[in-house]
């Protein structure tokens, strides 16, 4: 459910408003906003205090690269009782010292990993060449070039073969060699006179010459590989010892790094909260928001600092809309995972419904439904108490885990409903019997089952759609109309096929015929149209079947490739093979398509996106939780 | 005969949606990465335009069954 919301008016004295924002940063309750009364003025940062921004931020900045680089972000921050301009100022040299030091450690480290790509290049250029390069003394007339073309270039070779013959004649040697990287090696010797003129060829057919670099003694690869060989060997002592000073520079300033994170982002927030404040020339006007529960601690928290110098007054329900008020969801714990798969929609608007209870009985339902078999069921249900063990408390990765224990749960007993353990495999050695029908089989009693639940499903929706647009009668009726339709549609259609008494057919077209023109009177000429788009969501549901069929087909498939491979044990392998690609799929497909009869078809009927997240003004946390009220914190910011 | 024109028409059922479905979602896909690259956070709508063709061949094969099982 939405949480219920308090707009809240806090007056008191101009010269105590930092003070005042000093306790309700303590207190983590309240979402600030521009307060609407005039005549009020907004407060303005001074140039200081605008200066101050800049460099926190600029100094913010400095320490999450240094975390970043050092990989220190994640851990515990030192205990901070009280923030001094000297400890900022320490913090922000600090930071700039580590973030130049790491910027020119990761600059070396990128250097190194040139070098050896380089030095990797010109090794197998010398293996390649070995011989001839070996008797370079031999002709200290001529100029050697390197050449590296990519791997299938090779047709370049002759068309350069031709073009220096045409520009300097019989004055060159050209060798080529393919290395076992792909690219090819090429080696053009040719005479002193002629080099210049190479040179220009080369650039200008942009062939790609890897010359000697300087570092290694001149023009020369032999001289050059022997010193090159030697940097190989140092360039991995180098890069450990850059990983070791990193090392000891995290372990020494971690913790520091991540208590300015925090400080600077607390005075930061302090900062951006001053423009939202109204104020005249003697005192200040802040307002916000407080879920309703939680109002009193505010009046304490602030009345036992400012007694009756800060007043603090609701702003009548009257007064302001409900797409103002921020959001926050409280679900009983067993459902909070689920907010996970609300939470991937935008949020609910404020006064509308959360639909986390009905998805976390019906997404279960759905996904148990289209896999519908004990052993992967069981299998699923061990991989979730994997995922939960291997998972911190909080994070996304623990919610999916408690998704998949009622998903687990669900697939099993439609299992055990449809006769089902890997496939057919459970009837042919436990003697499983469908309790209500087989899957493989029975396909119409299984598509009529999947549009009933649709039935429900988007009747349901209909029904919220209702109840969310209570506060505007005209659209509230026009749903409900459309609800009304829906079954009359559906009672016809039973009545006509024998399903229903016959008797029921008439009065349902006749029912049918007079709320038509009240719906177009009502919702407009679109109505008609979002009728049928409601039948055709309706119809959508069959996917639960057209899954479920292929999911037990597949199992099926996998059982009978044991007798079909002529050996036993490459059946069992190449079946159980075929389980996990089935197991895979299983896992992905149900998974969209129960979200996606959940988004289009059963979230369009209520669903008003749009709400504004409910950020109290509070301290700095490493994962803000902004979903739900923040709990007391007893840090203390300068 | 008849085996064979219901079988044939079964077979068209799913196999022209699934076509299609195949060519919706060849160009749906890049074009929901490249926008996912830009903006992760359109996640739901990928998982939403990526799921909406197949409503076609899940029909179809909704049909299929529907002829098969009428031919007996």
């Amino acid at each position: 459910m939405i949480i219920a919301m308090a707009k809240l008016r806090i007056l008191g004295p101009r010269e105590r408003l930092e003070e005042v924002l000093r306790v309700l940063q303590d207190l983590s309750l309240i979402h600030l906003s521009s307060p609407e009364a005039a005549p009020l003025a907004r407060v303005q940062l001074t140039t200081a205090q605008e200066r101050e921004r800049r460099h926190l931020a600029s100094a913010l900045d400095d320490v999450e690269r240094a975390l970043s680089a050092l990989s220190v972000s994640e851990g515990s921050a030192s205990a901070l009782t009280s923030v001094t301009r000297a400890d900022l100022a320490k913090w922000v040299w600090l930071a700039s010292r580590l973030r130049r030091e790491t910027e020119r450690l990761a600059a070396r480290t990128t250097a190194l990993e040139e070098e050896r790509a380089l030095i990797m290049k010109y090794q197998q250029f010398f293996s390649a060449f070995r011989a001839l390069l070996e008797s370079e003394t031999l002709w200290p007339n001529a100029t050697a070039y390197h050449v590296l073309l990519r791997g299938g270039d090779t047709a370049t070779i002759p068309q350069l073969r031709a073009t220096l013959s045409t520009a300097i004649g019989e004055e060159f040697q050209l060798f080529s060699q393919p290395l076992p990287s792909g690219e090819t090696a090429v080696l053009i010797v040719v005479s002193a006179q002629a080099a210049g003129r190479v040179e220009r060829l080369l650039a200008e057919a942009r062939v790609q010459e890897i010359p000697v670099p300087e570092a290694y003694g001149g023009k020369s690869l032999t001289a050059a590989i022997p010193r090159m060989l030697e940097r190989l060997g140092e360039i991995p002592r180098e890069r450990e010892q850059i990983r070791a000073r990193l090392r000891a520079q995290g372990r020494e300033h971690g913790a520091t790094l991540r208590t300015a994170r925090a400080a600077l982002n607390d005075r930061l927030r302090a900062l951006d909260a001053l423009p939202l404040t109204g104020v005249t020339t003697r005192a200040f006007v802040l307002e916000g928001w407080v879920p309703t529960s939680s109002r009193h601690r505010l009046d304490s928290g602030l009345g036992a600092v400012f007694g009756d110098d800060v007043v603090v007054s609701e702003v009548s329900r009257e007064e302001w809309e409900s797409e103002q008020a921020p959001v926050v969801l409280s679900n009983p714990r067993l459902l909070r995972p689920f907010e996970t798969l609300v939470g991937l929609m935008p949020l609910p608007r404020y006064g509308s419904i959360d639909p986390t209870p009905f998805v976390a009985v019906f997404f279960p339902a759905f996904f148990g439904l289209m896999v519908g078999d004990v052993g992967y069921g069981v299998v699923l249900a061990a991989l979730g108490l994997l995922l939960h063990a291997r998972s911190r408390s909080g994070t996304t990765l623990r919610n999916v885990s408690e998704i998949i224990g009622p998903c687990a749960l669900f697939s099993i007993i439609a299992g055990i409903l449809f006769g089902e353990l890997f496939g057919d495999l459970g009837r042919r050695w436990f003697g499983m019997r469908p309790l209500l029908f087989d899957r493989a089989d029975a396909l119409l009693p299984f598509l009529l089952l999947a549009v009933a639940i649709g039935v429900v499903h988007v009747l349901l929706g209909l029904i919220l759609g209702v109840v969310s647009a209570r506060r505007h009668p005209r659209q509230a009726m026009g749903r409900g109309i459309s609800a009304v339709m829906v079954v009359l549609v559906i009672v016809g259609l039973l009545a006509a096929v024998d399903v229903l008494p016959r008797a029921f057919f008439t009065p349902a077209v006749t029912a049918l015929l007079v709320a038509f023109p009240v719906l177009i009177v009502l919702e407009g000429l679109v109505a008609p149209i979002e009728l049928l788009a409601t039948l055709g969501n309706i119809l959508s549901y069959a996917r639960i079947m057209a899954l479920g069929v292929a999911s037990v087909m597949m199992a099926v498939v996998a059982n009978k490739m044991v007798g079909a491979m002529g050996s036993v044990v490459v059946g069992v392998v190449f079946a159980l093979l075929f389980h996990l690609v089935n197991f895979a799929i299983v896992m992905f497909s149900p998974t969209i398509h129960a979200l996606r009869l959940h988004y289009v078809e059963f979230f369009g009927k209520f669903f008003s996106p749009g709400g504004v997240r409910y950020q109290p003004f509070g301290h700095w946390t490493r994962v803000p939780d902004r979903s739900r009220p923040a709990s007391r914190n007893s840090r203390q910011a300068a | 005969m008849n085996i064979v024109l219901t079988t044939l028409a079964a077979a068209l059922a799913v196999g022209v949606p699934a076509l299609a479905t195949a060519w919706a979602q060849s160009r749906i896909g890049p074009a929901i990465s490249a926008s996912m690259a830009e903006k992760p956070e359109l996640s739901t709508t990928a998982i939403l335009l990526v799921a909406i063709p197949e409503t076609m061949v899940i029909l179809g094969f909704v049909v299929a069954v529907v002829i098969l099982v009428r031919a007996g």
